[in-house]
């Protein structure tokens, strides 16, 4: 079941006018049907859907927030059918099975969930297939006008299907460039040569076009590789439980790294200080890393602790991951990596953010920008990186040459410099005047005007104790960087 | 005002000096070729260079060049694992790192100025990170550094120590590294813009098995820090 517009689904947000979600890449995820109608598409780039739609409204995606509020739906569902499977929030796979027999087919099914739904209110949509992934193309085949679309056949079905819905566009470019346009076409090559071709991820998507899905089924797997932990007090606070998450999800990935496999499939199981038990599973087609796990185990607690629907009484005690449906494409180290090596370095930073606190320990990822404070875009360390908005091949005029400062304050500082007929004489260190050796500049900074920034010229001044990046803004000198 | 408090003193008084004999001749003249080499036994690329479980101790300005000498001498490390540069001042830029041609990846930075917890995430990074630079805040005691530095050599992590205050104690550094000068290149009066960095580096420690030498780095911004010339010990008394 999936609700294509759950992304737009704010509380107070106006559905008569043309609406669009984007993702942190700016990239359009969801759209309602007036956005539609101006030729805005999934996967258009904001500023392109914004020329095409002035007026359109834009939300900026949450998934966390999206998640607390779609947990609700699912547990409207899970009274009709248990152990549904959670993808995203707003795509959630019901488990039919036994369900179809129990109502007496899958049209009675359909009617008892949209009866549940209804009250909700929602354009949800239902594709209904033997396989995870055929049902998705099935209800992604659905239209406002015909939100229920059965497949009786899935391989019948995909094969009509375009070869991009294989989800890898290099491999899709590929397979078109060879001739093979649709997934029928693809399922038809020998099995071992396209193994031999393409490799694991052409063997992935030969299955997927055979209706097979893609799983893989490895050898060695460990007996029981749940990780949990318990926690005394319970923990009521979303940012504790958001760091659990994290340490929950790393240690669960790297615990099956060594068995080269990775969960498609996680239960994640919460024990309420009340006694309460809280189960959800959650679903991916690619295999879940730490990264992608931890956002969903972060996004089912803030479900569960902040969300409407009836959540966790008293906080957590206890909280197991537990994974399913393993798959032999685990993580590939890096060259010189090895595994004890990578763990005690997580292990390691980890204690330092519990020790500094978990805004303390930071990376950070290059972007564009005039100045060095702007060239770089700072995250906490295991977060997801923050993707940027600055464009790194932009070029950026008026932007200091290389090299950078090693030093930058976090905030401009009062820097006195002696200026004479515009040329910097001596700097102030301390207590004591410095005389200026040579100099270099200004670079212009125009700023943002129409925001209220105004202009600013960076110098480059030299002195015996050494080179300084100053910036002169309303007539006051601001030190912006030490070349140390 | 930009904090100073950081200058060392001794460092700080040498100040003076420098700009009454004009560093740029001064270092022109000590730079002239048929004046670059004094052997004293020891091959500069061994004394430039940090094994796993060393030490080494930095002192001088901000400006000196010294946060990029501590980088570089730990950048070779960054191959198999990150690099966790702690920062007191919270002043780092990952800009210069990656110029030393870290992955943006591998180079975290732990901002703490707090001396109770600085020494417990000191020695955690000892414990998991492949290499550490760690600025060291003021009123850390001698004895946390000695037990840091016996920890790295245990745990056979390259530890760069840069004091905010003074100098390391003695023994705790194989490689004790003070600022004595720095020139720039490619700045005229108004025009052109910083090229390359020439820093005076006076070197001790076992490295440099207990002389103290003069080492000459140049620094184009732009890649690893290239030893210009090894320039003399202190005891052959070739330069002033």
């Amino acid at each position: 079941m999936w609700y294509p517009t759950w992304a737009l689904r704010r509380p107070g947000v106006s559905h008569d006018a043309p609406q669009q979600a984007v993702d942190d890449r700016n990239t359009v995820v969801a759209l309602n049907s007036h956005a539609a109608a101006s030729g805005i598409t999934i996967g258009m780039q904001r500023r392109a859907a914004e020329a095409l739609c002035p007026t359109i409204v834009t939300i900026e995606r949450d998934q966390t927030a999206d998640m607390a509020r779609f947990e609700y739906v699912v547990e409207r569902i899970e009274s009709v059918v248990p152990r549904v499977e959670i993808a995203d929030p707003g795509l959630v796979f019901i488990p039919i099975a036994g369900a179809v027999a129990y109502y007496g087919g899958e049209q009675a099914l359909i009617e008892r969930i949209d009866k549940e739904l209804d009250a909700f209110g929602g354009d949800y949509r239902f594709g209904l297939a033997a396989g995870p992934f055929a049902a998705w193309q099935a209800v992604r085949s659905t239209s406002d006008e015909s939100p229920l679309f059965i497949v009786s056949d899935d391989t019948a079905f995909l094969s009509s299907l375009d070869i991009t819905a294989i989800g890898s566009d290099d491999l899709a470019a590929t397979f078109r460039w060879l001739g093979i346009t649709t997934l029928g076409a693809l399922a038809e090559l020998p099995h071992d040569a396209v193994i031999s071709r393409f490799g694991r991820q052409g063997l992935n998507a030969h299955r997927i076009a055979r209706g097979m899905g893609n799983e893989a089924h490895p050898r060695d797997i460990p007996q029981d590789c749940a990780v949990e932990a318990l926690f005394d007090p319970p923990i009521e606070d979303f940012d504790q439980a958001s760091f659990i998450a994290r340490n929950l999800s790393q240690r669960l990935i790297n615990q099956l790294a060594p068995h080269g496999i990775a969960p498609h499939r996680v239960v994640v199981t919460a024990i309420a200080a009340d006694g309460t038990e809280r189960v959800r599973t959650w679903w991916s087609a690619d295999p879940f890393d730490d990264h992608t796990l931890t956002d969903r185990v972060r996004w089912q607690l803030r479900a569960w602790i902040d969300g409407v629907s009836v959540g966790i009484r008293g906080g957590i005690a206890s909280l197991r991951l537990e994974p399913d449906d393993l798959s032999g494409s685990g993580r590939q180290l890096a060259l010189e990596e090895d595994v004890k090596a990578v763990d005690e370095t997580r292990r390691a930073l980890m204690e330092v953010q519990a020790i500094a606190g978990a805004d303390n320990v930071l990376i950070a990822v290059p972007q564009g920008g005039r100045d060095s404070g702007q060239q770089m875009l700072w995250s906490r360390w295991g977060d997801e990186p923050t993707t940027t908005a600055r464009d790194i091949h932009a070029p950026w005029p008026g932007r200091i040459p290389s090299p950078a400062p090693t030093l930058v304050p976090p905030d401009p500082i009062p820097f006195t410099v002696s200026w004479v007929d515009g040329t910097p004489e001596q700097v102030r260190l301390r207590s004591r005047w410095v005389p200026v050796l040579s100099w270099a500049g200004p670079w212009r900074s125009v700023g943002r005007w129409w925001v209220g920034e105004g202009s600013s010229d960076r110098y480059q001044i030299v002195t015996s104790a050494g080179a300084y990046l100053c910036e002169v803004r309303n007539g006051s000198t601001y030190l912006i960087g030490v070349y140390d | 005002m930009f904090d100073y408090s950081g200058v060392p003193a001794a460092a700080h008084a040498g100040e003076g000096r420098q700009e009454d004999t004009g560093v740029v001749a001064q270092l022109e003249r000590i730079s002239a070729p048929h004046e670059r080499v004094v052997d004293s036994g020891v091959e500069t690329d061994d004394v430039f260079s940090l094994a796993p479980g060393q030490i080494a101790g930095l002192s001088g300005l901000p400006g000196s060049g010294l946060t990029r000498v501590g980088l570089s001498l730990l950048t070779p490390y960054t191959s198999q694992g990150p690099l966790a540069y702690l920062d007191v001042r919270g002043w780092v830029s990952p800009l210069a790192a990656w110029e030393l041609g870290i992955e943006p990846e591998r180079f975290v930075v732990v901002r703490t100025a707090d001396i109770v917890t600085w020494s417990r995430v000191v020695a955690t990074l000892l414990d998991g990170v492949r290499a550490v630079y760690a600025e060291i805040p003021h009123g850390v005691r001698d004895a946390a550094l000695r037990t840091l530095a016996a920890r790295a050599r245990t745990r056979r992590t390259p530890l760069v120590l840069r004091p905010l205050d003074g100098k390391l104690p003695q023994g705790v550094a194989h490689l004790q590294i003070e600022a004595r000068e720095v020139a720039w290149e490619g700045t005229e009066q108004g025009h052109g813009r910083l090229l390359v960095r020439r820093t005076l580096l006076d070197v001790s420690g076992k490295a440099t098995r207990g002389m103290e030498r003069t080492i000459e780095v140049e620094d184009d911004g732009t890649n690893d820090l290239r030893v210009v010339s090894h320039l003399g010990t202190q005891t052959s008394r070739r330069f002033p």
